[in-house]
C-alpha cells in the first residue's frame, strides 16, 4: 500500500513537471517579445525540472542518489537565474526601444 | 526641370545602371549654350515654346522608360522571382533525393547490429579487452586505448589543438605585442570591451564565486580520475577551461591577468606539448627495442596506477582548458 502511494505522489509530481515544461516550450514560442519568453522558458527550468527531480527523489529510495537529485536542483537554480539575469540586462543594454514593450518604474 | 533630373537619376538608380540618355544630353547642351536668362531676355516667346516643347518631350520621354523599367522591374520581382524558386526547390529535392538513395542503400547493405562476425569484431578488440587492463593498468579500457595503444593519436589531436590556437591566434591578435605598451588597436579593442561586457554584476559575481571554485575542482577530478572511471583529459580540460571563462565573465580580465596572460599560455601549452612528446617517445623508443621501459604499471584501480596515462591527461587537460580559454579571450577582445 504504501509503494503505491510513493508510485502516485511520484507520478502526480513527475506528469505536473513535465506539463511547465510543456507550458514553457509553448510560451517560448508563443510569447513575441524577449522578456516574456525568457518568463515562460525559466517556468520549465526551475518548477518544472525541480517538480521532476522531486517526483525520482520519491520515487527512489537510495540516498546517495536522492543527493545527486538535489545537487542538480541546487546547479541547475544556481546557474539558470543568472544566465536569465545576463540575458535582461542585455536586452535592457542594446535595446533602446523596451519601453514600447513594459512600463519602467522608476525609483 | 530638376524634379524630372531627379526621377531619371531615381530610375536609373533603380536598376543599377547608369546609362547616359543622348536626348537628354542634347537638351542640356542646347540649353546651356546661352544663359537661361540671357536667352530669355532676347526672344522670350520662343523660348517659352521651345522649353514647352523640351518639357513634352522630356514627360513622354521618361513616361515609356518608366514603364519599360516597371515591367521589367515587376517581370523580375514576380516571374522571375518564382522560376527561380522553382529551380532551386526542384534541385534541393533532386540533391536530398540522390543522398538519401545513396545513403539507404549503405544503410540496407550493413551487417545487422551486434553480430558476431561483423568486422568490427576483429582481434584488435579482443586484444584490447582481454589484455587492456595487464597490459595498461588502466580500470577505464578507453582510457587504456587513447592513452597508452593509440597515444600517438591523441597526441596529434592535442597537437591540432595547438595548432588551431596558433592560428586563430595570428588572425586575431591585435597590433605588435609587448608586455608594456599596448597598441592602439588593443587599446581600442579594450574600450569596446569595456563599454559592451556586464560590468561588476553582484549576481554573477556571487554565482561565480559559489561555482567556480566546484567546476575547477570537478575538472581537475575528471582529469585525474580518467584512468578509473569515465572521464580523461578532453573533457576535464573542457570543464575547466569553462569555469575560467565563467570566472572572466564575472570578474573581468583584470583578475584573470593576474593567474593567467598570453605568457602563461604559451609557457603551459609548450611544456604540456613538450612532456607529452618526450614521455611518449621515451616509451615508444623502449618498446619498438623490446626494452623494458621500467615504468610501473601499479594496481589496476589505485590512483596512481597505469603509468604514463595519468601523466599524459594531465598534459591533455592543461592543453585543452588553454585553448578554450584562448579561444574565447581572443575572439572576445583579441588577446588575453
Amino acid at each position: 500500500m504504501g509503494e503505491w502511494i510513493l508510485f502516485g505522489i511520484s507520478a502526480l509530481l513527475l506528469v505536473t513537471g513535465l506539463f511547465l515544461m510543456l507550458s514553457a516550450v509553448i510560451g517560448q514560442y508563443r510569447f513575441q517579445y524577449v522578456l516574456n519568453r525568457m518568463h515562460a522558458a525559466s517556468m520549465g527550468d526551475s518548477m518544472g525540472l525541480g517538480l521532476v527531480l522531486l517526483s525520482l527523489c520519491v520515487g527512489n529510495a537510495d540516498g546517495w542518489l536522492i543527493a545527486k537529485y538535489l545537487l542538480v536542483v541546487l546547479f541547475v537554480w544556481l546557474t539558470s537565474p543568472t544566465a536569465g539575469h545576463l540575458i535582461a540586462r542585455l536586452e535592457l543594454a542594446t535595446d533602446s526601444q523596451y519601453q514600447d514593450e513594459m512600463e519602467m518604474i522608476e525609483k | 526641370m530638376k524634379k524630372n533630373d531627379s526621377l531619371w537619376q531615381r530610375l536609373c538608380a533603380l536598376d543599377e545602371v547608369s546609362w547616359e540618355n543622348p536626348l537628354d544630353q542634347q537638351l542640356t547642351a542646347a540649353t546651356t549654350d546661352e544663359p537661361d536668362s540671357e536667352l530669355r531676355r532676347r526672344a522670350p516667346l520662343e523660348f517659352a515654346i521651345a522649353e514647352a516643347q523640351h518639357e513634352e518631350m522630356r514627360e513622354t520621354l521618361y513616361t515609356e522608360e518608366q514603364l519599360k523599367v516597371s515591367t521589367l522591374h515587376s517581370w523580375v520581382g514576380r516571374k522571375g522571382k518564382k522560376w527561380l524558386d522553382a529551380a532551386y526547390r526542384l534541385t534541393a529535392i533532386l540533391f536530398c533525393l540522390v543522398i538519401v538513395t545513396f545513403l539507404m542503400t549503405t544503410v540496407v547493405q550493413l551487417p545487422p547490429f551486434g553480430a558476431v562476425d561483423n568486422p568490427t569484431n576483429n582481434e584488435v578488440a579482443q586484444r584490447y579487452l582481454e589484455k587492456g587492463l595487464e597490459e595498461t593498468g588502466a580500470v577505464n579500457m578507453v582510457a587504456g586505448m587513447i592513452l597508452d595503444y593509440r597515444a600517438f593519436d591523441t597526441f596529434g589531436e592535442s597537437t591540432v589543438l595547438f595548432v588551431a590556437a596558433c592560428s586563430v591566434l595570428l588572425l586575431l591578435k591585435l597590433g605588435e605585442h609587448s608586455d608594456d605598451e599596448p597598441s592602439p588597436a588593443m587599446l581600442e579593442a579594450e574600450w569596446d570591451d569595456r563599454h559592451h561586457e556586464p560590468k561588476n554584476d553582484a549576481i554573477l559575481q556571487m554565482a561565480a564565486r559559489i561555482l567556480v571554485p566546484i567546476i575547477l575542482l570537478f575538472g581537475m577530478y575528471v582529469v585525474l580520475a580518467g584512468h578509473l572511471g569515465p572521464g580523461g583529459g578532453f573533457s576535464g580540460g573542457a570543464v575547466m577551461g569553462a569555469g575560467l571563462i565563467l570566472y572572466l565573465n564575472a570578474f573581468g580580465f583584470q583578475k584573470t591577468g593576474r593567474f593567467f596572460t598570453y605568457k602563461t599560455f604559451r609557457w603551459v601549452t609548450f611544456l604540456a606539448l613538450m612532456t607529452y612528446a618526450l614521455l611518449k617517445s621515451y616509451s615508444f623508443f623502449c618498446g619498438a627495442n623490446h626494452l623494458e621501459s621500467g615504468i610501473p604499471l601499479g594496481t589496476p584501480g589505485a590512483i596512481l596506477s597505469s603509468g604514463l596515462i595519468l601523466p599524459l591527461n594531465i598534459c591533455v587537460g592543461m592543453i585543452v582548458m588553454c585553448t578554450m580559454y584562448a579561444f574565447y579571450t581572443l575572439f572576445r577582445k583579441g588577446g588575453m
